[in-house]
């Protein structure tokens, strides 16, 4: 039987940073097939490709069993291959039929909603949805707006079907329909790609799994029967790498306390109930998949977001819900997720961004007044001692490279007394050396007795650097450990809620 | 067939390149205009005459034009001031009003010793717009109304105000127009400078200019307000005050518009009239973006404003062009300046895309 689609050799670099490395990937008719990897795996670089947003660098394609010359979304759609982003492209203020007639009037041959309503009433039987054409978009719950998305690539005509995570938005319940649905339509004859990294959904649902890591095809197309979650999660997340050098070093008092807190998030899950303390010179290390609640912890802990509920103490200073200077005051320092976002100001100039934070807390002038010479004497200072090239203290910030700009913030950051960092994905985005000058830096910063917390979605990173070792999962904290005390396959299956 | 255009943004314009786009605009934009002026009869050689021999080369012209101005810069700092944190002041003609009627209350009602009537007045002045705008900024930075709406509609508001005063409770009963009583001589009126029209007006907007660049780039707030219009989000994780340093910006902004206000009201009108604020709101952004929301700048802009509000006079009073023709001038001139600096951003790449 030939694959319904098949992905040959397929490299793709980003600037130069590779995201896929020959990958391979091939899919039958008749089956769900889990794609699984950790962020950044390269898993829906991979599904662009197929859906011809991304020109692969090399590498072939082939649809049932044809050569396809897939560059661009239209190629892909007209040989039936429709994909369902992770985040939905509806207009929210449109009724479900305008939504569909705004994508789908060719393959409808329809120009008015009216005339939409009855098409998309059938096919939602067809395929066992319930959907009222009427309904506005925005008035829809999530998993309702998911169905008209999947009935949107159907109408087009789709008959292999990619999903992007789709359940990382959904209630248990929620989940639990769509991906029966997916069985169905796969029972119907189509090709399901499930993307996902949840071992669940894989062992429950899918027929087969392909496995990538870092770019690569680690495991391709085993039938899922054979596998259980010890065998996928240590595929995924790879055997231990080589670990930089870890810094000794004794432990002192608490100088950060997290009891019982918890932060509504913007989308479903915030952080509930959380408890933890750091002490200084400890590097406490916060593994999982992204959007588990990181981001509203974060922005709780650098106090950006005020808690629904629980305490946050430093040096035994109660801060929960004050403002930002407040918790500065304490002597907090924070390293953002996204440093060109809520971390430095890209159009001012790079002695501005490394004084933005010491103005507010007197340095460089008076109340009244700032003394710029002072600030672009201490950023030159900076720029020395931590090796920030192509920077002038005058030099616009946003010209930096993404290595360059995280030493200016870390270089800022990790000014004067710190007792508390907090570090989320302090290397997203960065290179091999970049990444190792951050590391260094994070453990500096411990060894100066900083009590460091470092979130992130690299669990590589995570063991290498942590002396604590915990887990989030659905807003919670599922488990903590020393370092060396835990194997990776443990850390990755509390990851991915499979304890 | 022409091929996909791309458009790539520029990792770093050089001087050269955005002054000669500032220049570039501004020239294309006088060029269309006068092309206007053309198209309406106004020969070329009568532009130049009007435009320049008599509005920039002539004394009393330029009288005309510092007198112009006056309003221009204050409204011009107004509005760069909020601009400059996105903080959309789209009811600078509103605390004008405000301005223009705290100033005359205080005249009217010879609040204070003679001595110090006048600067009281425009304390009273500033503080009345620094209120009016403090609405919508309260609004904004408790409840995230949109100060679009608020500062605009506001503007309504205070005209129904100045009407109601003006028809009623402070109708001069010596006169047939809604207009108060005039001002006082000697005490509650800006002093002529005996050139033209021109009055002490104008060292009140240069100064307020002057201090304005002063606290822009040595003041702490100054800093703030750099951040915070550079990038908000990070701007308070860094921990500056955000919502404070906003409101102050607001304050200054809604203050600036009261005393151009006021100081059109003491130093040309002597009175309160219901045409003093009209249409200022308009020239104040456009002089604010012209300016790139710099106090320097924005008060060169001013003048040159200034220069074609005068000519724009003549034009109306001696080639019955429609009164818009001063509107549309400023207009055509802004418009071609970003779309020629849009240029400075971005350039245009033909066919194949450089790199995905």
């Amino acid at each position: 039987m030939t694959n319904a689609l098949e992905i040959v050799g397929a490299s793709k670099a980003f600037d130069g940073r590779p995201a896929l490395r020959r990958a391979s990937f091939a899919c039958g008719w008749g089956e769900v097939h889990a794609l699984l990897g950790e962020n950044g795996a390269g898993k829906s670089t991979l599904m662009n490709v197929a859906c011809g947003l991304y020109a692969p660098d090399e590498g072939t394609i082939a649809v049932d069993g044809e050569p396809a010359a897939i560059t661009a979304p239209a190629d892909a759609a007209r040989l039936g291959i429709g994909m369902v982003h992770q985040h939905y492209k509806l207009v929210q203020r449109f009724t479900v039929a305008e939504n569909i007639v705004l994508a789908c009037r060719d393959a409808l041959g329809v120009r008015r909603p009216r005339d939409a309503a009855g098409a998309v009433a059938a096919k939602a039987a067809e395929v066992g949805f319930e959907i009222d054409p009427g309904a506005v978009v925005g008035a829809l719950s999530i998993a309702e707006q998911q169905r008209v998305e999947i009935l949107k690539v159907l109408l087009l005509g789709a008959r292999i079907l990619i999903l992007d995570e789709p359940t990382s938005v959904l209630t248990d319940q929620e989940s639990v329909q769509a991906l029966t649905f997916m069985r169905r339509l796969a029972d119907d004859g189509h090709a399901v790609v499930l993307i996902t990294h949840k071992l669940r959904e894989v062992i429950g649902y899918s027929s087969r799994v392909t496995v990538m890591r870092g770019g690569e095809t680690v495991l391709a197309g085993a039938e899922t029967a054979g596998l259980d979650a010890e065998t996928l999660a240590r595929t995924m997340v790879g055997e231990e790498g080589e670990a930089p050098e870890r810094h000794a070093r004794p432990l002192g008092e608490v100088r950060l306390r997290v009891e019982d807190l918890s932060v509504r998030g913007a989308g479903s899950i915030g952080v509930d109930g959380i408890d933890f303390a750091v002490r200084g010179g400890e590097i406490y290390g916060i593994a999982g998949v992204g959007g588990n609640g990181q981001q509203e912890l974060a922005d709780a802990l650098t106090g950006l977001r005020a808690p629904a509920r629980g305490r946050i103490a430093i040096d035994g200073a109660e801060l929960a819900g004050r403002d930002v200077p407040a918790f500065r005051r304490r002597g907090l320092r924070a390293i953002p997720a996204d440093r060109f976002r809520t971390g430095l100001l890209a159009e001012l100039a790079v002695y501005e961004n490394h004084g933005v934070t010491g103005v507010p807390a007197g340095e460089y002038g008076s109340p009244a007044l700032v003394r710029r010479g002072a600030m672009r004497a201490a950023a030159a200072q900076s720029i020395e001692a931590y090796s920030i090239h192509g920077a002038a203290p005058g030099t616009a910030a946003r010209l930096l490279s993404g290595g360059n700009a995280q030493k200016l913030l870390l270089a800022r950051e990790l000014r004067g007394e710190a007792s508390v960092l907090i570090a989320h994905s302090p290397t997203r985005g960065l290179d091999v050396s970049a990444c190792r000058t951050v590391h260094e830096l994070l453990q500096g910063a411990a060894d100066a007795g900083t009590a460091c917390v470092l979130i992130s979605e690299d669990l590589e990173e995570v063991l290498a650097l942590s002396t604590t070792v915990a887990v989030i999962s659905r807003g919670r904290l599922v488990g903590a450990f020393e370092a060396g005390q835990v194997s990776r396959a443990e850390i990755g299956r509390l990851m991915l809620g499979h304890a | 067939m022409l091929g996909p255009v791309y458009l790539v943004p520029r990792q770093e314009a050089p001087l050269w390149l955005r002054a000669s786009t500032f220049v570039g605009g501004i020239a294309l934009g006088l060029l269309i205009a006068f092309g206007i002026l053309i198209a309406y009869g106004v020969s070329a050689g009568q532009i130049v005459n009007e435009f320049i021999v008599f509005v920039f080369l002539d004394l009393n012209g330029l009288a005309q034009v510092v007198t112009a101005s006056t309003p221009l810069v204050l409204v011009g700092l107004a509005s760069a001031v909020a601009l400059k944190l996105r903080f959309w002041n789209i009811g600078v003609e509103g605390q004008m009003w405000l301005g223009c009627i705290a100033a005359t209350g205080v005249a009217l009602f010879d609040i204070g010793p003679d001595l110090v009537r006048l600067p009281l007045m425009f304390v009273a002045a500033a503080v009345a717009g620094a209120c009016w705008i403090g609405i919508p900024a309260f609004l904004k930075l408790r409840f995230r109304v949109n100060e679009i709406i608020t500062s605009l509609l506001l503007t309504y508001v205070a005209y129904q105000l100045v009407q109601h005063l003006l028809f009623g409770a402070w109708h001069d009963p010596g006169s047939a127009f809604p207009n108060s009583q005039h001002y006082d001589e000697g005490t509650e009126r800006l002093a002529r400078l005996g050139w033209g029209s021109t009055h002490t007006g104008i060292w009140i907007a240069v100064g307020a200019g002057v201090l304005l660049w002063i606290v822009m780039t040595r003041a702490r707030i100054g800093f703030y307000m750099d951040a915070i219009g550079a990038n908000a989000d990070a701007a308070r994780a860094a921990g500056v005050p955000v919502v404070l340093t906003t409101a102050l910006a607001a304050a200054m902004s809604g203050g600036l518009a009261g005393v151009a206000g006021a100081g059109l009201a003491a130093g040309q009108e002597y009175r309160m009239t219901l045409f003093i604020a009209g249409g200022y709101t308009f020239s104040g952004i456009v002089i604010a973006f012209i300016g790139r929301f710099r106090p320097i700048p924005v008060v060169v802009t001013a003048f040159v404003v200034g220069g074609v509000y005068t000519a724009g006079d003549t034009l109306k009073v001696f080639y019955q062009l429609p009164g818009a023709i001063t509107t549309l001038i400023e207009a055509v001139i802004l418009l071609s300046l970003v779309t020629v600096e849009f240029f400075s951003r971005y350039h245009l790449t033909y066919g194949v895309r450089e790199r995905a």
